[in-house]
């Protein structure tokens, strides 16, 4: 390693010690939890290193690696859904469609280069987001769907059918789902720099390259959200209708 | 008047499309709710549903309109099976007014009108259905969700009356109401069973059974018309 690659670890755990120790002295109970967190980051990253240096070497893995991501935000989304039966199964579908699409779609039209270096970021990043955006919308409508019995019922009882009985509640969740990611773009470079312009500005790239990626990925994360969001709704409003019987069977909440 | 005025015997009502449900059982998470309950609900009288609280009247009434299905037991409308009835056709000829009223967003004129294609909130029948359902006066252009307990209630009154039914099931519904206008109410249901609807109230409230249903009956479908003594609500 450079001489800057050892002051940038040093740096690091300067930072962590620190942090670790002040919370020690001022007795807030963290301070274990910050030496670990910082350890775990340590070695997640490490790996992670490794494993795309492996990945530069040999391209084919990479879709083995976007596999993996796909899968540990399934099963966090999907357990955090888990009152609708077959969660994680439905969450790998509302998270794996569109952001899987959406990166073909970037590397097909030559967006991005289809490589290992672009597919890999480029799928984390919506992977990530449609995670996000699968888990709040679940969670609301789910809790919507058992708070809401009453006005639910009241419209059933007046003809509705299922679908139209729900859509209040199912736009009200898609709604809230996209909210973060609407208001990332909107306070995008005013509040905060996002991590992929970070990035390509710390590993050389021009300010101008930085921008027109970050849009790009900014953008279609709207798209993917919204459609991971309708994909959920739409997913656990079948699941808990009763076919042919147009009611619902409303979802437990745990 | 329960006494006096007999309602319509029960062979009558399945003739003329009455809702009839015979033994139903329904538990729930370990517990039995429903034990062989009965209903008749014959057309063009009021029934009065007299159990006390917690007895399974609601889960009664809900099976009756397929919110809920029975474990066991059948339920008829018009002497048609409910299971073979698809449900939303069910619903409309079957209305039914929740224990708990919820307003949809929007006027009391948009609630009414909520269910009828092409019929704006300003249409004579929703105006009509308004007054019906006691809210006399100046009422459709008022914010639904702005409303008491006692308007929300009979604003869930006049939305399944509005759609015609030929049974309106109705779970307290002067619970909420003062006494002046619950005989109001007590006068539209008279009203709408003399033009053949039949009536069904869940009710702790006997006296205003005695003065405005024709039949009084327990869940096991007993007669509740003796009954005042035992079954007099405790809350
Ligand atoms: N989904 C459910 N799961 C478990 N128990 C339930 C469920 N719904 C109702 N119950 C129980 O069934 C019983 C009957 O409830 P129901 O609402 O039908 O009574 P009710 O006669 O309408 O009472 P009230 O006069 O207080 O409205 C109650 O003890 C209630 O706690
Ligand atoms: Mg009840």
């Amino acid at each position: 390693m450079s001489a800057q690659a050892w002051t940038q670890v040093a740096a690091a755990f300067a930072f962590a010690a620190l942090a670790s120790g002040l919370a020690w002295r001022l007795k807030l109970g963290l301070g274990s939890g910050i030496a670990l967190a910082a350890v775990r980051a340590t070695v997640q990253l490490a790996v992670v290193g490794l494993v795309i240096a492996v990945i530069y070497e040999h391209p084919p893995l990479a879709v083995a690696f976007v596999a993996a991501m796909l899968l540990t935000a399934a099963l966090t989304s999907g357990g955090r859904l888990h009152a609708v039966h077959g969660s994680r199964i439905w969450a790998a579908v509302a998270i794996g469609l569109p952001a899987l699409s959406a990166t073909g779609l970037l590397l097909a039209v030559g967006a991005f280069e289809a490589t290992p270096q672009a597919a890999i970021p480029t799928a984390g990043i919506l992977i990530g987001g449609a995670m996000a955006a699968t888990t709040l919308t679940g969670r609301r409508l789910i809790e919507a769907l058992h708070d809401e019995q009453d006005a639910i019922e009241a419209r059933l009882s007046l003809g509705d059918d299922v679908r139209s009985a729900v859509a209040p509640l199912v736009r009200r969740a898609v709604t809230t789902g996209l909210v973060p990611a609407i208001d990332q773009t909107r306070s995008v470079g005013l509040v905060s720099l996002p991590g992929t312009f970070v990035g390509l500005i710390l590993g050389g790239a021009t300010p101008e390259t930085a921008a027109r990626v970050q849009l790009v990925v900014l953008l279609a994360l709207l798209a993917v959200e919204l459609l991971a969001g309708l994909l959920i709704a739409l997913t656990i409003v079948r699941r808990v209708t009763e076919p042919g019987a147009e009611r619902i069977n409303p979802p437990a909440l745990g | 008047m329960l006494a006096a005025v007999p309602g319509p015997s029960i062979s009558t009502a399945l003739a003329t499309g009455g809702v009839s449900a015979t033994d139903l059982w329904l538990s729930r998470g370990g517990r039995e709710i429903l034990r062989g309950a009965r209903l008749e609900v014959p057309r063009a009288c009021v029934t009065a549903l007299i159990a006390p609280s917690g007895a399974g009247k609601s889960t009664l009434l809900r099976c009756v309109t397929r919110l809920l299905d029975p474990d066991r037991g059948t339920i008829t409308v018009g002497g048609q099976d409910v299971q073979t009835i698809p449900p939303r056709e069910l619903r409309r000829r079957v209305g039914l007014v929740a224990q708990r009223a919820t307003m949809f967003p929007g006027t009391v004129g948009d609630n009414v009108a909520y269910a009828l294609e092409g019929v704006g909130p300003a249409h004579d029948r929703v105006r009509q259905a308004i007054e019906a359902a006691g809210l006399v006066g100046d009422w459709a252009s008022r914010a639904a969700d702005e409303l008491s307990g006692g308007e929300q209630a009979r604003v869930a009154i006049a939305r399944a009356l509005v759609r015609d039914p030929e049974v309106l099931l109705l779970d307290e519904p002067t619970a909420a109401l003062d006494h002046e206008t619950g005989e109001l109410v007590g006068a539209t249901l008279r009203r709408l069973a003399e033009d053949g609807i039949g009536i069904c109230l869940a009710i702790h409230d006997l006296p205003f059974a005695r003065r405005f249903a024709d039949r009084a009956v327990h869940l096991d479908g007993s007669d509740a018309t003796e009954a005042g003594r035992d079954e007099a609500p405790a809350a």
